[in-house]
């Protein structure tokens, strides 16, 4: 069975998958060849004997707790990527909730006194959150890119408030309107720096 | 513990590791086989299998019910490790020769297998790995060549080439 084409017709003729015409062309070659009807047969017995090996040899060890590993950290990375955007949901709502805050006339927003002065509230707060920016910095590596992105967009946003307010206390410095405002944005960018800070170091 | 399959299968769905475990004993066999012939390699083989459940836990939900579930992991782990072959090229080279005859004796079942079988089973790990994967699943395990060729990404008139070829590589090789 040297014979490209006359290999193709007899694995063809032992799987069945010929044509008639050519079925019946294959037979009648059969009669007259004793190497092709040899070939035949071991064509038959090489394919029974595949179909006839067992089809379950069990692992030389038992594979299980390497399964089971890899399938709690899975479900471990699952938890931390929920986590991740629930938190990040909060994020978006504190932006949200933060603007919806601004539209409220001064009679209706809380206001409690730093009781200290305005200065030291600004110091404190660009204190917290240099010193967290950079502990997210250091730690960012670990944060999924999407994460990161999401994070930073919500973070502009807050900015945007912090300095929209610092530029209208910068011309009206007494008012404690503006102050409240600036207060509580400062206070979200920290609390969602820290919140950040801490899961990526988790 | 339960041992009805559909029973193992629906809480395994809902995060039930030791149903899935349950489910890993009956099937690890089998899924071992298909990954031991295809890959010719025992050492790669038991990460295939591996691979293959950590894979079927994460696509547990997807598993419908519509064919058998033996015949939805065996389909996966097929997937698996040619997926994986392809991203690891260089492992192709790694087909057991005559000087390894252990590499697919039956660890702990080898009385059981005829010594036909057995020169069989070298026979086929010595193939090339084109052809060993296309006789693996066309003879041993029943694939046709239309589903042969979606699996593995190659035309059917190929699959049907690497069969030929392959058992003409395993007659010459039984007959010595």
């Amino acid at each position: 069975m040297t014979d490209p084409h006359m290999e193709t017709k007899l694995n063809e003729y032992v799987d069945g998958t010929l044509a008639a015409h050519d079925r019946a062309s294959v037979e009648a070659h059969l009669a007259d060849c004793a190497a092709c009807r040899a070939a035949v047969a071991e064509l038959h017995s090489l394919s029974a004997a595949a179909a006839s090996l067992p089809k379950s040899i069990e692992p030389g060890r038992d594979l299980w707790a390497g399964v089971e590993t890899r399938i709690a950290q899975r479900a471990t990375w699952n938890v931390q990527r929920l986590q991740w955007r629930a938190a990040l949901a909060a994020a978006a709502a504190v932006v949200i909730a933060l603007g919806l805050y601004r539209l409220l006339p001064p009679s209706t927003a809380p206001y409690r006194p730093a009781g200290q002065g305005w200065a030291a509230v600004q110091a404190d707060f660009d204190r917290a959150s240099d010193e967290l920016s950079r502990i997210l910095a250091a730690e960012r590596g670990r944060l999924r890119p999407e994460t990161v992105a999401l994070l930073e967009r919500n973070l502009a946003v807050i900015d945007a408030a912090i300095a929209e307010s610092r530029a209208a206390l910068a011309r009206d410095p007494a008012s404690a309107e503006l102050r409240r405002l600036f207060a509580a944005a400062a206070r979200q960018k920290v609390e969602l720096l820290r919140w950040a800070a801490r899961v990526a170091a988790s | 513990m339960h041992s009805d399959p559909t029973d193992l299968i629906h809480r395994a769905q809902q995060g039930d590791r030791t149903a899935f475990e349950a489910l890993y004993r009956a099937h690890a066999g089998r899924v071992h086989a298909l990954c031991l012939r295809l890959t010719a390699d025992r050492a790669l083989a038991e990460e295939r299998t591996q691979d293959a459940f950590v894979r079927a836990w994460e696509r547990l939900a997807t598993f419908r019910g519509e064919s058998a579930f033996s015949s939805w992991l065996h389909r996966l782990t097929v997937n698996e490790v040619l997926l994986r072959r392809r991203a690891e090229r260089r492992r192709e080279q790694r087909v057991v020769t005559s000087d390894d005859p252990a590499a697919l004796e039956r660890p702990g079942g080898a009385d059981t297998s005829s010594g036909n079988a057995l020169d069989l089973e070298r026979a086929v790990a010595a193939l090339p790995a084109g052809a060993r994967e296309v006789f693996v699943l066309h003879d041993v395990e029943g694939y046709r060549h239309e589903e042969i060729a979606e699996l593995t990404g190659i035309a059917v008139g190929t699959s049907k080439a690497q069969l030929f070829r392959a058992r003409r590589l395993l007659r010459e090789a039984l007959n010595r």
